[in-house]
């Protein structure tokens, strides 16, 4: 039944209803798989067999996995980076008179990533909600990050 | 003698020791029902029933299980709706 290459649907847990592939097999009742969920280990009562099986070979890695999904027609949206960004705009809203320096500190590891990320966000369409408040935090964030930046260099 | 409200079952009764040796009836309020399965009618895990004011403070997370239709549906029926979705 759940051979290589495999498509799934999950039926038990928080992402129960994502499709997913099975990229390989570790036991009787346990199986890899990857796709619309991270690439973790799963119980096989806990997957519901489609009848597709898509030709893969061992040992393929997530972003080629995300590439034959495409072809079949489901789409993989990334809500990681999204997560940590949000988590950074709210706790630079809440805590603005206090923190400061710390926020200083944690943006200027961040400065680099959230450049990319802001195209990142101009791309997604749900989300265009949360896009100004976070650029408006990042935007004052950064200003006052690079008269740090220069008294440190 | 009890009032007159205090007749009504809708408090119970709480049998409280003093410390003059004494026993005391105090009355509380009772909490709510607990959630049902919209389709089997199987009481449901993980969803806190509490009064309102109780509710209001609680984290979402701590009302109801994290993942689809959690809070509606007991695992078996959310099983059930999913296979019959893809299949």
């Amino acid at each position: 039944m759940f051979e290589l290459g495999r498509l799934c649907v999950k039926i038990a847990g928080r992402d129960a209803g994502l499709k997913c592939v099975v990229v390989d097999i570790v036991d009787d009742s346990y199986v890899m798989i990857d796709g619309q969920t991270r690439r973790r280990k799963c119980n096989v009562k806990h997957l519901e067999p489609l009848d597709k099986v898509l030709k893969i070979k061992k040992g393929i890695s997530h972003d080629d996995v995300l590439k034959e999904l495409k072809k079949e027609g489901i789409e993989v949206k990334e809500k990681q980076k999204r997560s940590k960004k949000a988590k950074t705009a709210q706790a630079a809203k809440k805590e603005k008179p206090e923190p400061k320096e710390t926020a200083k500190k944690e943006t200027l590891k961040e400065k680099e990533t959230p450049k990319s990320k802001t195209e990142k966000k101009t791309e997604t369409k749900p989300k265009k909600k949360a896009v100004p408040k976070a650029k408006s935090t990042v935007k004052k964030s950064t200003k006052t990050k690079t008269k740090a930046k220069s008294t440190k260099k | 003698m009890p009032s007159g409200k205090h007749k009504s079952r809708s408090m119970r009764r709480v049998y409280v020791k003093k410390p003059g040796n004494t026993v005391s009836i105090s009355y509380r309020k009772r909490k709510p029902s607990k959630a049902k399965c919209i389709k089997c009618g199987a009481v449901l895990k993980g969803v806190a029933s509490e009064r309102p004011y109780k509710m209001q403070s609680m984290a979402k997370t701590k009302k109801r299980p994290s993942r689809p239709y959690g809070g509606a549906l007991c695992s078996k029926c959310m099983r059930e709706e999913i296979k019959g979705k893809n299949v």
